[in-house]
């Protein structure tokens, strides 16, 4: 197979794009998705400085890279969640990735907030993997709010975006459908979220990872039972594989035709108002944050324990 | 004798009837874009040929949590 653009051997081939790229010619196409992503949807503006969420995966250290490389201002957050035999491996290899290529990254411990994972998981009767991804989510938006951050860039990626779209569909949940797409506008303490690797598959991440040298985390979560949505992801591969395009086209249309019927649905009685949290004063739906609501059932659980 | 390792798992599988990048992952129940096929630091697109004492890696694509 030959490169589209330039007749060299092809490295990678896409399917949806009816096209094979050279290494070369490849990452070319990927800077341009991510560069069409960013300008169509106002992701960042001229000089805004943006916090990259970096797990160590694939998706999170080939955004830092691809954002640097088009020259955005970018920073790394990585939380650091106190799983043993898991945590300090992914952030020492964050930490390489990051100090190799130039890139600043800071490194939040959620255990000197009383929240380490492990903690957490005894503390707590719901799946572990909602909590962490809540206390993940705080910690992301309450640094880059307190730390001056115009953007909170994630790596989510095209397989992740109709996975999820699919759910809320299957679900037919108005106030989700309302506010999925690549860009939710900062409101508040709330700042911009944004994923520009919207029109990137997990297949082209990937690849883009392997051609540029970047050495990312492979192993899954010892806490995780399997990537979320994962069912939802062999459905839809098994559509795209049959009729290449299927997944772009069903994000963009719904995103184009779609979305607006649900603009500004409500998430139902008393779920709209956010009041600025008592204990931490980031919006919260209730008196008293879901995180922080957290923090009291673990220091509640430990305090159990030790008078046993 | 084309000789396959999995990205995570320890024991490589030989396989010695596979001619292409193509036949392997229909072999291994593959999509086109599940797994990066790699060949001696370089990427292989599905029609190329795989040659008797290749070593192979698949790596998987998606993301496991």
């Amino acid at each position: 197979m030959k490169c589209k653009r330039c007749g060299e051997l092809a490295a990678v081939k896409l399917p949806s794009h009816h096209a094979g790229f050279c290494p070369s010619c490849f990452e070319g196409f990927f800077k341009k998705q991510v560069e069409t992503a960013v300008r169509r949807h106002g992701m960042i503006g001229r000089d805004e400085k943006v916090l990259v969420a970096v797990s160590g995966g694939k998706d999170s250290l080939a955004l830092m890279r691809v954002l640097t490389d088009l020259g955005h201002v970018v920073e790394g957050l990585h939380v650091h969640l106190g799983i043993p035999d898991s945590s300090d491996p992914v952030a020492e290899r964050t930490r390489a990735f990051c100090a190799a290529n130039g890139l600043t990254l800071h490194v939040l411990h959620t255990a000197e907030h009383g929240l380490a994972v492990p903690d957490v998981k005894d503390a707590v009767r719901r799946p572990v993997c909602a909590v962490c991804g809540k206390i993940k989510r705080h910690y992301f938006n309450r640094f880059a709010y307190e730390n001056g951050f115009a953007a909170l860039a994630t790596g989510h990626n095209l397989d992740d975006e109709t996975a999820r779209l699919f759910a809320n569909v299957l679900r037919w949940d108005p106030a989700y459908l309302g506010t999925q797409g690549p860009t939710l506008p900062g409101e508040g303490k709330f700042v911009r979220k944004i994923k520009p690797l919207y029109r990137l598959t997990e297949f082209e991440t990937a690849a883009y990872c392997f051609l540029k040298g970047i050495d990312h985390w492979k192993a899954a979560c010892p806490y995780s039972g399997g990537a979320s949505f994962t069912g939802h992801k062999k459905l839809i591969a098994d559509l795209e594989d049959r009729s290449p395009g299927q997944k772009t086209a069903f994000y963009e249309a719904f995103l184009a035709q779609g979305r607006p019927h649900f603009a500004g649905a409500s998430r139902g009685e008393g779920q709209d108002t956010l009041y600025a949290c008592a204990q931490c004063g980031f919006p919260s739906s209730g008196e008293v944050c879901g995180v922080c609501r957290v923090r009291e059932q673990v220091a509640a659980h430990k305090a159990r324990r030790e008078a046993v | 004798m084309i000789t396959v390792t999995i990205d995570g798992k320890n024991q490589p599988t030989t396989y010695p009837k596979i001619k292409t990048v193509l036949q392997l992952l229909n072999n291994l129940h593959l999509r086109v874009n599940d797994a990066l096929i790699i060949r001696d630091g370089e990427l292989l697109t599905p029609d190329r040929h795989l040659w008797p004492g290749d070593h192979v890696t698949v790596r998987m694509v998606v993301s496991r949590g």
